[in-house]
């Protein structure tokens, strides 16, 4: 049984933290209608700050500066949180569609910036060797993945707290009656666009929090690991979860990943083995099924929003 | 999905608690492999020779005398799936050994959080990064990981010395913005520098564009007399073809990962006629033709194309590996890979014969010295190998063996350069 | 050189405009940035290789080619009946997705869609043809060389030309005919042409249609001057939204200026930055022009 708990514990702590980023991206679009299609960007951004703060000093690479984990995370959220500050104060304005072309050009440029930048990221090397903190307290792969996931969960926990008395406060009802209706929101007088832009920032602070949980746990970080597809991942967790629900998008990136993965595990199963390497395509088109009929069928997602009003009986 | 799913599962409880134990059949390899996304074309073709690998061993009866089954994930060439497939390759099927993965961005993670960790062997075929060298010195690598691609250093070396003694004076290069294309490139610019030839124009780019025209315009200034081209068979034919009808030279040194058929037929090998270009060489033994009419016969195509001949090695070193080993671990994996490619041992070849020799020699407790589709393996102290390299160029729609450098010779040309 | 890269750019951008006209029109008229309309290149691209061999199972005149170009007339329907298939996928899509859920869950959620439809008609090109590059002719062209040293592929002519034909009649269609007319009007105000009796949904079909054709002979021309392979519509995501935004959505010269300015600028930008940079060029371009002229170069702001 060993194996299987071993994997469940390793299961748990990708999906866990996709879900931080979920949560982030909860926050934006669930609560504040905020369409950010350049999750993949926040979240290396976060990752490479952590990569750079934590890891070990390389010839001809910046950083290395082997600072504790704990400033390592804090680090990347703050170099989130300044990327999204820029990046929301130049979209913001735009219309939902602009700005979800404006978001997902922008997460495609961080990817080009992680792949060329050689003196700062190491270029399509990446950066190797970034600690992992359990593996200083504990001997064994169980016993530090467990101490990990013991970690991303503190993380996960301390965040949905945060997030849900945050959603509660007044600031929070800003957020969705700023979703609801903008010009509505501003006669309750406060500047829709200063709530939606910190509603962006914290949300995006979540991404590079995921990014930088997600190297230390791999030991590893490369442009590769940014891609849109990223993206469109967070985007199918918090879709099939519920948005506008902090349990919904948790929920989400635990069935999504899981799905995800188990489609592989199956196709290596149960398609033959001359076939199999057409098994990735039906993993793609399985998952883009599931998204669609999802979005029609129940367009809450499996735990929508705790409200009677919801955006999605207006159109 | 969802009854499928359950079965599979429960197979997989069923299977867990015995995982630890040699004598358990079938005895399961895991392959973790890119074959959908961006590397799907490559990747389904090298997934396709670890699987003809595994049969010709089953063919010689097996490991152990037990059939070896063959579980292939999918990475769709993204580290945290792949390093997904190889948790669950090693924790619910119990694999004590992994082949895989293509691009150093997915073996990279999978060997520090799953194959390190887990103790178990990682072998990839393709996988060019310098960083598996430096993680290896540092000794993180506690020598689990392994590679049949003989490292970027031998091959800039001979395509600079190739470029060179073709006679070409200004050469342009183009190259793909990976880890394994921006090695390559920039060793060759330090190689061909001391060699005496010269570079018009160092060009990059990224995987996967629409088109290369821009590229391709850039690396035509200072009309060079030839073209080093570092790409994979897709974007490479694309690449090629824009190149040539542009007015570009078609003296074209191109590296190996282009020895493909998929990139001959897509530029079209009349076109081609005075291309050039190396790869690890085959041993100049009868086995290896053997070898080769056996993969024909197999897939109706000879086995030209990136990872082929490595992966089919990695694969059968591996099996051999675990031949040798009494409780199959990825620790005793690990230690008896030297064993089966040891120099001082007794030679065997590939396919269903040569492997059947080598159990028996292993039986009889001697060592081997697998000498296989990419030549006499030697894996160095970090899991490098080097390989004899051959010339080649292509003749009609053949590509014909032009040179060859034994291992000593490749050695001896890195030494001079590197001085 | 420089007029090479400007000779590069127009024809790079040639293509873009093909199939960003219709990402403009779906993006103002139905309000969402329909991220799977690139995908419809592709799907145009493999479709028409369908009707290549099928008329050429015919042989006689189908195996013939037009002079120095690298077709025949085989092509050329093939052309014309991958705008059939690909605006019935389009109106596919429209019917079962993207109006249902415009209907009952806002044009945002139809974003989302899109990128799941994306998936899905991506990874369908490689179940079905597999994800090995396909040519339509496996002849290779060489360039022409034309005053100025600069060189262009006779196919390359071609495209330009149909391009033109393509700009051309859609203009005459849309400010000729009562249905082009009424399109503009649902393109500057849909409710206002509600309000005065045009039938909305009828006009929506004209725009998938055309939309999904203009994607068709795009993806076509695409495949004949470089290759077919299923990334093919991806990787021209950026290059079609970046055109379609630069011109102002909802306008159909705005997509033709917006599609050449992306092609120049992605062609020119490499003679001073570095070509991995190059995929980054178009979105550089949305943020200025969204920036500064939100509504495009064209575009009329929304009231």
């Amino acid at each position: 049984m060993i194996g299987l708990v071993s994997y469940i514990v390793f299961f748990l702590i990708l999906s866990l933290i996709f879900g931080v980023a979920v949560l982030g991206l909860n926050l934006q679009w669930g609560f504040t209608g905020l369409f950010n299609a350049g999750v993949a960007g926040f979240s290396a951004i976060g990752a490479y700050t952590m990569a750079i703060l934590t890891g070990p000093a390389r010839d001809a690479v910046f950083g290395g500066f082997e600072l504790p984990f704990v400033v390592g995370l804090i680090g990347a959220m703050i170099a989130s949180g300044i990327g999204a500050v820029f990046v929301g104060l130049a979209t913001l304005k735009l219309r939902h569609e602009y700005l979800a072309v404006a978001t997902f050009g922008i997460a495609v440029t961080i990817q080009l910036v992680c792949l060329n930048w050689e003196y700062l990221t190491g270029g399509t090397l990446g950066l190797i060797g970034i600690p992992n903190p359990s593996k200083a307290w504990v001997d064994g792969p169980l016993a530090q993945n467990t101490l990990y996931l013991l970690v991303v969960l503190v993380v996960v926990g301390l965040s949905f707290a945060a997030l849900e008395r945050i959603v509660k406060s007044p600031w929070g009802r800003m957020l969705k009656a700023i979703r609801e209706d903008d010009v509505a929101a501003a006669s309750l007088g406060k500047s829709p666009e200063r709530v939606r832009l910190e509603a962006f920032v914290l949300g995006c602070m979540l991404m590079g929090l995921s990014g930088a949980l997600y190297v230390s746990f791999i030991g590893y970080v490369s442009p590769w690991d940014f891609l849109p597809i990223l993206t469109f991942q967070i985007w199918t967790m918090l879709i099939v979860g519920g948005s506008a629900n902090n349990r919904g998008a948790l929920l989400g990136a635990l069935i999504v990943w899981g799905v995800w993965t188990m489609s592989g595990f199956v196709i290596s199963r149960v398609v033959p083995a001359e076939i199999q390497a057409q098994g990735g395509a039906m993993q793609a088109v399985l998952i883009g099924l599931i998204l669609v009929a999802m979005l029609l069928i129940r367009p809450r997602g499996l735990i929508g929003e705790e409200l009677h009003v919801s955006r999605h009986a207006r159109s | 999905m969802h009854k499928f799913g359950l079965a599979a599962l429960a197979a997989a409880l069923m299977g867990i608690g015995s995982t630890a134990l040699a004598a358990d059949c079938p005895i399961k390899l895991g392959a973790i492999l890119p074959v959908s996304g961006p590397m799907g074309q490559v990747g389904e073709r090298i997934a396709e020779t670890g699987l003809f690998a595994v049969e010709q061993f089953n063919e010689a009866g097996g490991v152990h005398g037990c059939q070896v089954e063959y579980v292939l994930r999918d990475t769709q060439g993204q580290s945290a799936v792949g390093v997904d497939a190889a948790k669950s390759l090693v924790d619910l099927d119990g694999v004590q050994a992994l082949i895989g993965a293509v691009s150093s961005g997915v073996s990279l993670p999978v060997l520090t959080s799953v194959a390190v960790p887990s103790k178990v062997v990682q072998m990839s075929c393709c996988s060019s990064s310098e960083s598996f060298t430096a993680l290896a010195e540092e000794g993180k690598t506690d020598g689990y990981w392994f590679r049949t691609y003989a490292t970027n250093r031998s091959q800039s070396a001979i395509g600079a010395k190739l470029t060179v003694d073709s006679g070409f004076k200004s050469t342009a290069v183009i190259y793909v913005n990976t880890d394994f294309g921006v090695g390559l490139a920039n060793r060759f610019e330090q190689d061909i520098a001391k060699l005496g030839g010269s570079i018009t124009s160092m060009v990059a780019y990224n995987e996967s564009q629409q088109s290369y025209r821009a590229e391709v315009t850039k690396a035509l200034e200072g009309n060079p007399d030839s073209l080093y081209l570092v790409a994979f068979p897709v974007d490479g034919a694309t690449i090629t073809r824009e190149w040539l009808a542009l007015g570009g030279t078609d003296n074209l040194i191109v590296n190996n990962s282009l020895r493909s058929d998929d990139y001959f037929q897509a530029v079209g090998s009349k076109f081609l006629q005075n291309l050039q270009g190396y790869d690890s060489a085959q041993p100049r033994l009868p086995s290896v033709d053997s070898f080769n009419e056996m993969f024909e016969a197999r897939f109706d195509s000879p086995p030209n194309g990136p990872g082929l001949h490595s992966v089919y090695d990695a694969v059968t070193v591996v099996l051999l590996a675990m031949e040798a080993s009494g409780d199959i671990t990825g620790e005793n994996i690990r230690d008896n890979i030297r064993l089966v490619t040891s120099p001082d041992g007794v030679e065997v070849h590939p396919g269903p014969e040569g492997i059947a020799r080598a159990k028996e020699l292993l039986a009889e407790g001697k060592t081997i010295r697998y000498v296989g589709a990419t030549g006499a393996l030697a894996f160095d102290a970090n899991g490098d190998v080097q390989a004899p390299k051959m010339t080649w160029r292509l003749d009609g729609d053949k590509n014909v063996e032009t040179g060859y450098l034994s291992t000593a010779e490749v050695a001896e040309l890195i030494m001079m350069l590197d001085e | 050189m420089i007029l090479q890269h400007i000779a590069d750019g127009i024809l790079s951008g040639a293509i873009v405009a093909l199939g960003a006209i219709g990402l403009s029109f779906t993006m103002k008229m139905l309000r969402f940035a329909n991220f799977s309309h690139s995908e419809l290149l592709t799907w145009g691209a493999y479709s028409a290789l369908v009707f290549v061999a099928f008329f050429s199972s015919f042989g006689g005149i189908f195996d013939l080619t037009f002079g120095p170009f690298s077709f025949g007339p085989g092509l050329i329907l093939a052309m014309l009946c991958a705008c059939v298939a690909t605006a019935i996928i389009a109106l596919l899509l429209h019917r079962f997705v993207f109006a249902r859920l415009s209907r009952a869950a806002g044009h945002m959620t139809m974003v989302f869609a899109s990128f799941g439809v994306a998936l899905i008609l991506r990874h369908l090109v490689v179940l079905i043809w597999g994800s090995d590059p396909i040519y339509y002719s496996r002849e290779l062209q060489f360039a022409i060389l034309l005053p100025g040293n600069v060189r262009v592929l006779p196919d390359q002519v071609f495209l330009l030309g149909l391009t033109v034909v393509v700009v051309i009649a859609l203009h005459l269609f849309m400010t000729r005919s009562r249905t082009g007319i009424a399109m503009r009007g649902v393109a500057e105000s849909p409710d206002l042409a509600r309000a005065s009796g045009v039938n909305v949904d009828r006009i929506i079909t004209w725009v998938w249609v055309i939309g999904a054709s203009g994607a068709a002979i795009g993806g076509v021309l695409y495949g004949m001057t470089v290759q077919l392979r299923p990334e093919l519509g991806f990787s021209l995501i950026l290059p079609l939204f970046a055109a379609a935004i630069l011109g102002g959505t909802g306008s159909l010269y705005g997509a033709v200026l917006g599609g050449l300015i992306v092609g120049l600028s992605e062609n020119l930008s490499v003679m001073i930055i570095p070509t991995t940079y190059k995929p980054a060029v178009p979105f550089l371009l949305i943020l200025a022009i969204l920036y500064f002229r939100p509504e495009g170069i064209f575009g009329v702001r929304d009231t």
